[in-house]
C-alpha cells in the first residue's frame, strides 16, 4: 500500500455527513492521507411522465446547492488536514462513491453509517449498506455522534478463526506501519453463561500474534483479548473501548474477489460497537 | 453560518440578484453527466416516449369523453388533434436547442415574454400536472378494486370504488405512496419500464382484436360497422364539439414531445430524439386508432349500459368493457391500466416538483419551494405540496362532481392547451429577430409554433366558453355554471391572484432581476 494516500469521504448536508467528515479527519491525522470530500447527486433515470424531467436548470440549481453545502463542510476541516471537495453525479450515491475511488485512486471510503431511527446505536444507513456489499476498497463507518479526537490511540482488530484472517492481518501490518498506535487483536466468542471457554480461542490468538509479530513494524503496544458474551453483540459490549480508538474487521468469505461483503458476525458486531469500524476486503494489500 | 438545515440555495453574501444558472458550468465534477450520457438508443428512447404517454391510462380516461363529444368521428379527430401538438413540438425543440440550460415552460416563457407570462406558463404546467396526478390516482383506485373483484371472483369488490369515503381514502394511500417514492428519489429500473410498456401494448392490441372479433360474431353490445367516414373530422356536428374533441386529442398525445428534448441521454443527439419521437407517434397513433375503432364497433356511441356515450362509464371505459370483451382475460387489462397509472403517478410528481423548485429558486414562488432535501437531494417541499394539492383537489372533486374523472380530463385538456400555447407563442416571440433569416428558421421557429399556438388558443377559448353550460362534461354544475368552467376559471384566476400576491411580497423576479429576458440573437 502506498503512503501517498487519500480517502473518499461521503458527504451529505446532514448529521451523518458531519460524522463522516469527522472520521475522515481522525483517519487523516493518523495516516497523513488527504481527504476527497464528495457529494453525490442523483442522476435521474426515471421515465418522465407527460412533462420533461431532465430540466437542465433544475440540475444546475441542485449542483449549486451541493457546492454550497460542500463549502460549509470545508469549514470543519482543521488546518492539519488537506482536503478537496467534489460534486459528483451518479445513478446512486454508492455507485458515485465507488467510481470516485477509481478516479482518485483512493484507499478508503469514509461514510457515516447511522440511521435516523429509534433503533440502537449502530444500525446501518442505506448508503453504508450498499457500500459494504460492493466497495473495492476498505470502508470506514462512522457511528452516530462521532467527533474526531486529537489522535487515535488504539486500533482493535476483530479476528475470526475462519480462513482469510491472514489477509486481514496483512492489512493491519500495512495500516500500522511506522505509526505510534496500540494494537489489540480480539476474538469474539459466543458462549452460554455456564459453558467453558474454548481453548481454541487462545490458541488462535497466539497464532495471530505470532504471524503479526513476524511482520509488524508498529511502534505501539500489541495485545490480545478474548471477548465473551451470550451473543456477539454482548461480547462486543463486554469489551472495554476507548473513546479514541477504531476497529477493523475483515470481509466474509462470501465476498467476491476484491470486494467487501459484511459477514454475519461483523454485521452483528455493528449493532453494539461504539467506535468507528473499518471493513477490509479479503485481498486488500 | 447556515446550519445543516439550510434549505434554499443561499448565495454567500448579499441576497440580491440570483444569477441565471449556467447548467453546463455547474455540472463540472469528475463524473458529470458521463455515467449515462449517450446510453439511450432508438429503442430505449421510443420506450420512454410510449411510457411517458401511458397509453393504457390515457385511452381509458379519454375514449368516453371523446366519443361523447364527436361520436364516431374519433379517428378523424385524433388525426386532427395531433397537428397542433406536432407544430408546437417543433417550436419546442427549437427553444430547447437554443436554450439547453433551461428546462421548463417557466424558464423559456420568462426569457421570451418576461416574468408575468412566464409565471403563468409555469403555473399552467404545474396545474396541469397536479390535475393529472389526481386523475391518475382516481383511475388507479377504480382499477384496483376491479382487479381485486376479478381476482377473487367477487364483483361486489368492484363496487367499493363507488363508495366515496373508501375511494377518497384509497386515493390517499396511492398518493402518499407515490409521493414518498418520489421524495426519496427511488426510480423504477429500465427493465421494469420495458416490461410495462410491452405489457400495455400487448394487452391493448388484444383488447382491440377481441372487440372486433365480438363484433364479427354478432356479440357486440351496439354493433356499429366501420366506415371510412369515421376518419373525416369535419363531419362533426358543431365547432364546439370539434374543439372539445381536439382538446381531448391534445390530452391523449400529451407527453409525446418529451423525447424531442432528451438530447444528452441519447446516443446520437442529432438523430435519435427525432427518430424516436417519430416512431413513438407512429406506434401510438396506430394503437389509438385501432382501439378507438374497435371500441366504437363494439360499443357504439349510445348511452346504453356499455355504450361509449354512457356517462356512468365514460370516465373509465375499460373498467366496464374489459369483462364483456375479454372475458376471463379482463384481469390483464385491469393490471395493464393499474400498472400504467401507478407508474405514471409516481413519475408525474417529478415534473411539477422541479418546476416549483425552479420557480422558488428564481423567487417567483416562496423560497420554501426551492428547498432541497439534504438526504435525498430532491425537491422535498415541492414534492409534498404537489401530493397534498393533488389529493385535496381529487377529494373535493369527488364530492362535487357526478363523474370526477371525466370533468378533470376536460379541465386538463384546457390547461394543457393553455401552457402549450404559451410555450408556442414564447417560441415565436423569442425567435422573432431571426425568424426570417432562412427557410428553415421561418418554418420551424416562426410558422409552425405560430400556427400551433393560434390553434391552441382558439381551442382553449372555445372550450372555456362552452364549458359554462351546465350540461358540459358530466353535467355537474354549481350555480348554473358548468363545473368544468368553474374549475378552469378557478385554477387560472388562482394563478393570477397568487402571482399578484408574490409580486407584492417579493418583487425581485417580477422586475426581471432574477431571470432575465432576452431574444435569441442576444
Amino acid at each position: 500500500m502506498t503512503r501517498a494516500a487519500n480517502y473518499v469521504v461521503a458527504y451529505e448536508a446532514t448529521e451523518r455527513g458531519r460524522e463522516a467528515i469527522e472520521l475522515g479527519i481522525a483517519l487523516a491525522r493518523l495516516t497523513g492521507a488527504q481527504l476527497r470530500i464528495c457529494l453525490v447527486l442523483p442522476q435521474s433515470t426515471s421515465v418522465p411522465a407527460k412533462v420533461p424531467t431532465s430540466a437542465a436548470d433544475y440540475e444546475g440549481i441542485i449542483a449549486r446547492q451541493a457546492q454550497l453545502w460542500l463549502d460549509e463542510a470545508m469549514e470543519w476541516i482543521p488546518a492539519d488536514v488537506v482536503a478537496t471537495n467534489h460534486v459528483l453525479w451518479a445513478e446512486s450515491t454508492s455507485e458515485g462513491l465507488i467510481e470516485a475511488t477509481t478516479t482518485f485512486h483512493s484507499d478508503r471510503i469514509v461514510v457515516g453509517a447511522s440511521r435516523t431511527g429509534i433503533l440502537r446505536r449502530f444500525t446501518i444507513g442505506s448508503v453504508a449498506n450498499a457500500l459494504l456489499h460492493a466497495s473495492p476498497v476498505p470502508v470506514a463507518l462512522s457511528p452516530r455522534g462521532y467527533r474526531a479526537s486529537g489522535r487515535i490511540s488504539r486500533i482493535t482488530c476483530a479476528i475470526g478463526t475462519r480462513p482469510g484472517w491472514e489477509a486481514l492481518l496483512d492489512s493491519m501490518v500495512a495500516v500500522s506501519d511506522g505509526l505510534d498506535v496500540d494494537l489489540r487483536f480480539v476474538t469474539l466468542v459466543e458462549v452460554d453463561a455456564d459453558a467453558a471457554l474454548p481453548s481454541s480461542s487462545d490458541l488462535h490468538l497466539s497464532a495471530v500474534l505470532r504471524y503479526f509479530n513476524e511482520r509488524q513494524r508498529t511502534e505501539g503496544a500489541v495485545s490480545t483479548e478474548v471477548a465473551v458474551g451470550a451473543t456477539v453483540e454482548a461480547a462486543v459490549e463486554n469489551l472495554e473501548w476507548r473513546d479514541d480508538e477504531i476497529a477493523f474487521v475483515g470481509s466474509s468469505r462470501l465476498a467476491s474477489p476484491s470486494r467487501i461483503f459484511l459477514g454475519s458476525t461483523a454485521n452483528r458486531m455493528l449493532h453494539s460497537l461504539p467506535v468507528p469500524l473499518i471493513v477490509v476486503p479479503n485481498d486488500a494489500v | 453560518m447556515a446550519s445543516k438545515k439550510a434549505t434554499a440555495v443561499q448565495t454567500p453574501g448579499a441576497d440580491a440578484g440570483v444569477e441565471f444558472i449556467d447548467a453546463t458550468s455547474a455540472k463540472t465534477g469528475l463524473s458529470s453527466k458521463g455515467l449515462s450520457a449517450g446510453t439511450i438508443g432508438l429503442l430505449g428512447a421510443t420506450v420512454i416516449g410510449i411510457s411517458c404517454i401511458a397509453p393504457a391510462y390515457t385511452l381509458t380516461a379519454s375514449l368516453g369523453p371523446t366519443a361523447a363529444a364527436v361520436g364516431t368521428q374519433m379517428p378523424g379527430i385524433f388525426l386532427v388533434g395531433f397537428l397542433p401538438m406536432l407544430l408546437v413540438a417543433l417550436g419546442y425543440r427549437e427553444l430547447n436547442n437554443a436554450m439547453p440550460d433551461s428546462g421548463t415552460s417557466f424558464t423559456w416563457a420568462t426569457r421570451a415574454f418576461g416574468p408575468w407570462l412566464g409565471w403563468l406558463g409555469g403555473w399552467g404546467l404545474i396545474v396541469a400536472t397536479v390535475v393529472v396526478l389526481s386523475n391518475l390516482a382516481g383511475v388507479a383506485v377504480d382499477f384496483l378494486y376491479l382487479a381485486l373483484a376479478q381476482i377473487f371472483g367477487n364483483p361486489g369488490l368492484a363496487d367499493l370504488a363507488g363508495n366515496i369515503p373508501i375511494n377518497i381514502f384509497t386515493c390517499l394511500v396511492f398518493m402518499v405512496g407515490a409521493c414518498y417514492v418520489s421524495y426519496r428519489g427511488m426510480e423504477a429500473t429500465k427493465s421494469v419500464q420495458y416490461w410495462l410498456v410491452g405489457f400495455q401494448l400487448i394487452v391493448l392490441v388484444w383488447f382491440a382484436i377481441a372487440a372486433i372479433v365480438r363484433f364479427a360474431d354478432g356479440g357486440a353490445f351496439d354493433a356499429t360497422p366501420f366506415s371510412l367516414d369515421w376518419f373525416n373530422p369535419f363531419s362533426v356536428s358543431s365547432f364546439s364539439a370539434f374543439a372539445a374533441g381536439v382538446s381531448l386529442s391534445i390530452f391523449i398525445f400529451w407527453g409525446w414531445d418529451v423525447t424531442l428534448t432528451m438530447n444528452e441521454e441519447t446516443k446520437n443527439p442529432k438523430t435519435t430524439p427525432g427518430r424516436a419521437a417519430t416512431l413513438t407517434v407512429a406506434i401510438i397513433f396506430a394503437l389509438y386508432l385501432l382501439v378507438a375503432i374497435a371500441s366504437l364497433m363494439f360499443s357504439g356511441i349510445g348511452a346504453g349500459a356499455l355504450g361509449l356515450g354512457n356517462e356512468e362509464i365514460s370516465g373509465n371505459v375499460f373498467a366496464a368493457l374489459a369483462g364483456p370483451i375479454m372475458g376471463p382475460f379482463a384481469i390483464l387489462l385491469s393490471l395493464a391500466v393499474l400498472s400504467s397509472s401507478a407508474a405514471s403517478l409516481q413519475s408525474t410528481f417529478v415534473g411539477p416538483a422541479r418546476t416549483m423548485l425552479a420557480m422558488g429558486h428564481y423567487k417567483a414562488f416562496p423560497k420554501r419551494f426551492a428547498s432541497i432535501s439534504p438526504r435525498f437531494k430532491s425537491p422535498g417541499f415541492a414534492t409534498i405540496i404537489a401530493g397534498v394539492v393533488a389529493w385535496g383537489f381529487y377529494a373535493v372533486m369527488r364530492v362535487l362532481s357526478n363523474d370526477v374523472l371525466t370533468d378533470t380530463i376536460l379541465t386538463l385538456g384546457m390547461m394543457i392547451c393553455f401552457y402549450y400555447g404559451v410555450t408556442a407563442l414564447a417560441c415565436v416571440w423569442y425567435f422573432r429577430r431571426e425568424a426570417f433569416s432562412s427557410a428553415r428558421s421561418f418554418f420551424l421557429k416562426f410558422l409552425a409554433p405560430l400556427v400551433g399556438g393560434v390553434i391552441l388558443a382558439v381551442i382553449f377559448v372555445t372550450t372555456l366558453i362552452d364549458s359554462t353550460s351546465p350540461d358540459y362534461g358530466s353535467g355537474s354544475s354549481i350555480g348554473g355554471l358548468g363545473l368544468v368552467f368553474i374549475l378552469g376559471a378557478f385554477l387560472l384566476l388562482a394563478g393570477v391572484i397568487l402571482m399578484l400576491v408574490m409580486r407584492a411580497v417579493n418583487p425581485a423576479f417580477f422586475r426581471g432581476e432574477t431571470l432575465k429576458r432576452g431574444t435569441s440573437t442576444d
